[in-house]
């Protein structure tokens, strides 16, 4: 990629600075992207601001401001291409950190995002205490574990325990051992089965929009 | 319970805004099957030869998307202008993906035709 300056020479400095304004609050907006692309984005954009207003002869500051006026705003123009980005990053990514962080962007958009981030989040939280139950039994073998707790009320009190703490009076380590292999087996589908499902409610969304937005 | 209206012209305007949206990425890979092009020419060739109301706003980051899916390629050309001008081209997997849509466009286009004689013969 090969940029110039040559073109600037013949744009007057006041539309200059405000090309160069909006193209900085672009490139502000930009800091989800990879160096790279965000500076061919720019690069694109300065030359078709040039050429836009440059269609009636000589630019003006009226013509860089129709020009500009026709991107729209510097911040929904890079909500447009950070969030593709992401969720297309999304599609093809397993770690649930990089998910989140694009089921983020989905909500701030979206109803929609917002629920899928959520049920996400409970999948991921609920895997992650499942998988960490098993690994701390081996360090705390007494007290983590799944405990039942009879209450005064004579129901019982189901809870997941990471071994913190003194042994709890009256309860009953139901699993004993099994948690090990159990918890990490359980917890570990359903870290896939969450991502299995992000995946896909994201890849439904980027099929059903032309864009993310507008 | 608010009753619907008979006639609602925002449906009606977001129908249209829907329609058009879906055709967009068609349209621009189709402005693409007889040669490169630069985001400009893409646009204005849109504006002369389809009823698309286009902002370059839109165009530019579907641009960057159908790029990422591997579509469309682009390459910085130095001009007369004095600036350089990214060229998108279609790649075989976007001519590939062109022919697919523009099959599907016409027959979905020809059956709504066949549908909506009637209603056009009426109108006359």
């Amino acid at each position: 990629m090969t940029m110039s300056g040559n073109a600037q020479s013949n744009v007057p400095s006041d539309a200059q600075k405000k090309i160069e304004t909006y193209l900085s609050k672009l490139r502000q907006s930009l800091r989800g992207l990879n160096d790279q692309d965000a500076r061919e984005i720019i690069e694109e954009l300065r030359s078709h601001i040039i050429e836009k207003s440059a269609t009636g002869g000589q630019i003006t500051i009226a013509a860089v401001g129709a020009a500009l006026a026709g991107l729209g705003a510097p911040e929904d123009l890079a909500s447009q291409y950070t969030t593709d980005k992401l969720l297309a990053r999304a599609e093809v990514s397993r770690s649930p950190f990089r998910i989140l962080k694009s089921l983020f962007r989905w909500a701030s958009l979206s109803i929609a995002g917002f629920f899928v981030l959520l049920g996400s989040f409970l999948g991921y939280f609920f895997g992650a205490v499942l998988m960490l139950v098993a690994v701390l039994k081996l360090i705390h073998p007494r007290t983590a574990g799944l405990w039942i707790f009879p209450k005064a009320n004579g129901e019982l009190d189901i809870s997941f325990r990471l071994g913190f703490g003194s042994i709890p009076a009256a309860g009953r380590d139901v699993l004993g051992w099994w948690i090990v292999p159990l918890g990490w087996i359980a917890g570990s589908a359903l870290v896939m089965l969450t991502t299995s499902i992000a995946v896909w409610f994201v890849r439904q969304y980027r099929k059903s929009l032309v864009l993310p937005q507008g | 319970m608010k009753r619907p209206e008979a006639r609602d012209p925002e449906a009606a305007d977001k129908w249209e805004v829907q329609l058009r949206k879906g055709c967009l990425e068609l349209a621009i890979l189709a402005s693409l099957w007889d040669g490169k092009l630069y985001g400009l020419e893409i646009l204005r060739r849109l504006e002369s030869d389809s009823d698309l109301i286009v902002s370059e706003g839109t165009v530019y980051p579907l641009l960057s998307r159908l790029k990422a899916l591997g579509l469309a390629q682009s390459e910085w050309v130095e001009s007369d202008a004095g600036h350089p001008r990214k060229y998108y081209a279609l790649t075989s997997v976007g001519r590939q993906r062109v022919r697919e849509m523009a099959g599907m466009w016409t027959r979905f286009s020809e059956s709504m035709t066949r549908l909506l004689a009637p209603l056009v013969k009426g109108n006359k």
